[in-house]
């Protein structure tokens, strides 16, 4: 493997075109990740058909390098702004934001930089060590009815984050799951609550509603605040984590490394349930549940860390089997075909160069999240310092452009503000939008997997408990509900 | 049942058309004056599924074979979302200016066949071309023991009574499911249909075990093809295309049903103006012969029967296709609207 890996280190920087190429991949990733409507998957639509000239393994490198720093992109917009660039970097905002307004944005960012290049790296490790047999595995273990566990896994604890009781905490969470209900069913493709709106077939989009139920409701409480006289513009904080605070979450990066890794090894799931179960296990494990979503350092550090290290567990179907685990991983399949290429078992042993090209390209790409991040760290805090009175109108814009860019239709951009009117409404009262976002997006992945595994095993439930992978998450998913339902009648369940 | 679901005439035209293929061009103009300058920026396509699927690599294909050959740019824009509803939506409401052209497959025929407010592809739009016409198949694991090939698959999925499972694209009124339903009235097997809208994952629940068999187009799975992974035991289609000489028809199988065929192609609005839609029609038919897009197609195995249709021949095939989509659908009990 060392010495693959060493020749595939050779080939990537012996050549200056490849090199360029690479960098082009690295801050090319990072800007369209971190601007919202336009990501990283936008930038590789763009390069598609340029990826023709350029040498197979040039053209993969690339599309691999975008993948990993274009997931970690989103982040910093998701803290300073509450405006996460893609679904993924969702959860960084949960607690970033807050972190943000507390004065500890500089703790929040470089706890996303850091973690990201840690996932990052340890998902492009355990890749290079171990891509086939692991592939093998998932396909042959893991279908759609533990794929739903694992969502109702990551729903059991979604109550505790963010709102002012547990039963607001549910309360959001089964408002998230309604709004995912709208639209075609992910299995019959028949029309619900979509009041004979032709655009509403495909449900409520998560980009422009994450943008609503973040940025725009944001803007709407500052706004208030501002009005009322009690507005206060967060403090610019420029120190990092110390060496002593990111020990302190040392499980919790561990556990999100393989959290994240194991959502993203499966076809069709990637980064963005990556981070929403690296979230909830944070919560799940942690001493003080009540404190995620107001400012909870590991709420970023689990999010940032396990959305990158699906980025290299992604890979493993994708070059294993033929199997691409996402959208971007879905447009390298294109980038091979168009050299006359598959992704496949056989590409370990018709082109291992190329392979190891592109294992070694996303090794540095994770470390140079680490280098670039920290250097561009600095300058970007001090988007902090624009005056509120045009920081406001400068990200409803974007929110906006954002929102209408990501499919071109007028709808996305009137759900966003009907997002943020109700979720500043909801806010209001006590309710959580972390909860009611966990629960629309994984209420759309949970509700198809629930279909099509009720479809495997017959509809008959009882089935379900017959796969031993299954039964143990829905096992551990209720014991977790339970606790939470007992939590709700005890003492501390009073107002916080 | 075969006087049920008609057409017979259809698809002996498709099955000579099958045997009988050998790849011409049928558009001689190399070149074509642009009628009043037109197109004097960039065209848009709009695209009703995202860029990674058989629709976006299509439209990529055929808009760089249209650029290489006219020099003018095409922007694609990607509306995915509620089986190309959104995307034909948001077509149907763009300026009907010639600027704006569309991509789409047969589900834009089935929707219509169910839902007569909805656009007909044959009327409220001009075809450019159909570029890519192919058939389905049932694939199983080259591995499996379980079965051999279609007879013995057919034996072990009615001893399952009702557990066996293949994948597909089953939703309403899909080609998959009316495609399923013949041939499960016409083998008597009951067999349990697992809806993945998107491939990885249902090429995966194959490879994986979780599924038996898997229903798919042969373009769609030839990297699995070619590794030697998955193996085609029923090719549904009048006759064997060479490539796949060693598979057995539906019909030779005993089922007496008309094949519903995949076809993907190229439209613009019915109100563009007709020099602007003569033009495009030059452009998409003549960028199908570009070397280019010739080559995409044969890796997709387009090339196996006759995948070209000119704004004629493909608005007879969308007309049937409607009709015969109406008439399963009929039978099926569904209310067609």
């Amino acid at each position: 493997m060392i010495e693959n890996f060493l020749a595939g280190s050779s080939a990537l920087f012996g050549d200056p075109v490849t090199i360029a190429i690479f960098v082009f991949g690295v801050i090319g990733g990072m800007l369209f990740g971190a601007i919202p409507g336009v990501s990283m998957l936008t930038l590789a639509a763009i390069l598609l058909p340029f990826t023709a000239g350029l040498t197979p393994a040039q053209g993969v490198m690339l599309f691999a390098v975008i993948y990993c720093t274009g997931t970690y992109g989103g982040a910093i917009t998701a803290i300073l702004f509450n405006i996460p660039g893609a679904p993924e970097n969702a959860p960084t905002a949960f607690d970033g934001y807050p972190m943000t307004q507390q004065g500890k944005s500089g703790k929040a960012v470089g706890a996303a930089v850091l973690c990201s290049a840690i996932g990052g790296v340890s998902s492009a490790l355990i890749m290079m060590a171990a891509t086939e047999p692991l592939a093998q595995w998932a396909i042959r273990n893991i279908g759609p009815p533990e794929i739903f566990a694992l969502v109702f896994f990551g729903l059991a604890v979604a109550s505790s984050v963010g709102a002012r009781t547990i039963w607001k905490g549910w309360m959001s969470v089964l408002i998230g799951l309604l709004i995912a209900t709208i639209g075609q069913d992910p299995v019959g493709g028949i029309n619900r609550y979509n009041f004979g709106v032709g655009d509403l077939a495909a449900g409520i989009a998560f980009v422009p509603a994450i943008l609503g139920f973040f940025a725009v409701s944001e803007i709407f409480v500052q706004a208030e605040r501002k009005a009322g006289g009690t507005y206060k513009a967060p403090k610019v904080s420029m120190s990092f984590p110390t060496f002593l605070e990111l020990w302190m979450h040392k499980f919790a990066v561990l556990r999100s490394i393989l959290v994240g890794f194991f959502c993203g090894i499966l076809p069709g799931i990637g980064a963005t349930l990556a981070a929403f179960m690296g979230y909830g296990e944070a919560v799940r494990w942690s001493k003080d549940k009540e404190s995620f979503g107001k400012g909870n350092l590991e709420g970023v550090i689990s999010s940032e860390t396990a959305n990158n290290a699906a980025t290299g567990a992604a890979m493993i179907p994708l070059l294993a089997l033929g199997l691409p685990g996402g959208a971007l991983t879905a447009m390298m399949v294109a980038v091979f075909q168009m050299h006359d290429l598959q992704p496949g078992p056989l590409v370990f042993y018709t082109s291992p160069d190329l392979i190891w090209v592109v294992f070694a390209a996303m090794f540095y790409a994770n470390l140079s999240i680490l280098i670039i991040g920290l250097v561009e760290t600095k300058t970007i805090l001090n988007l902090l310092k624009i005056p509120f009175q045009f920081l406001a109108p400068l990200i409803l814009m974007l929110a906006t452009i954002g929102a209408y860019i990501s499919r071109g239709l007028v709808l996305d951009v009137m759900v966003m503000f009907i997002a943020g009117i109700l979720g500043y409404l909801l806010r209001r009262s006590g309710f959580s939008i972390p909860g009611i976002v966990l629960g629309l997006i994984l209420g759309q992945i949970g509700e198809q997997n629930f279909a099509q595994g009720m479809q495997m095993v017959h509809y008959d439930l009882g089935t379900y408990f017959s796969r031993p992978i299954c039964a143990i998450l829905i096992a551990a998913g209720a014991v977790t509900l339970f606790a939470n339902i007992y939590r709700a009648f005890a003492p501390a369940a009073q107002p916080r | 049942m075969k006087k049920m679901f008609g057409t017979a005439a259809f698809a002996a035209a498709m099955a000579v058309s099958g045997s009988a293929f050998a790849f011409q061009c049928a558009v001689s103009e190399a070149s074509m004056d642009k009628p009043g300058g037109f197109p004097e920026r960039a065209l848009t396509m709009i695209v009703p599924y995202g860029p990674a699927g058989g629709s976006g690599q299509v439209a990529a294909a055929m808009a760089e074979a249209v650029t290489e050959l006219t020099g003018v740019a095409i922007n694609r824009d990607h509306k995915p979302g509620g089986s190309g509803t959104v995307g034909m939506t948001a077509y149907m409401a763009a300026p009907a200016d010639g600027y704006n052209v569309l991509e789409h497959i047969d589900d834009a025929s089935s929707a219509h066949a169910l839902d007569s407010s909805l656009p007909n592809p044959a009327e409220d739009l001009i075809p450019l071309v159909v570029s890519q016409v192919t058939f389905s198949q049932v694939y199983i694991r080259s591995n499996e023991d379980r079965f051999t090939d279609w007879p013995s698959f057919v034996e072990w999925v009615k001893a399952q009574g009702g557990r066996a499972t293949i994948a597909n694209v089953s939703k309403e009124g899909s080609m998959e499911r009316v495609t399923m339903r013949f041939i499960t009235d016409a083998t008597g097997m009951e067999i349990q249909q697992i809806s993945f809208d998107k491939g990885a994952p249902r090429y995966g629940a194959l490879l994986g075990g979780q599924v038996d068999a898997l229903f798919e187009q042969p373009g769609d799975v030839r990297n699995f093809l070619d590794a030697g992974q998955f193996k085609p035991i029923l090719t549904i289609f009048d006759e064997r295309p060479g490539v796949f000489s060693d598979v057995p028809t539906h019909r030779e199988m005993g089922m007496e049903f008309d094949p519903l065929l995949r076809f993907r192609g190229f439209y613009v609005h019915k109100d563009a103006p007709a020099d602007r839609v003569e033009w495009l029609q030059w452009a998409f038919q003549r960028g199908y012969c570009e070397d280019s897009y010739q080559a995409y197609n044969e890796s997709k195995f387009m090339n196996v029967i006759d995948s070209y249709r000119d704004t004629d021949g493909a608005k007879d095939l969308i007309t049937r296709s409607i009709s015969q989509y109406r008439d399963v659908y009929k039978a099926m009990g569904l209310d067609v609207k």
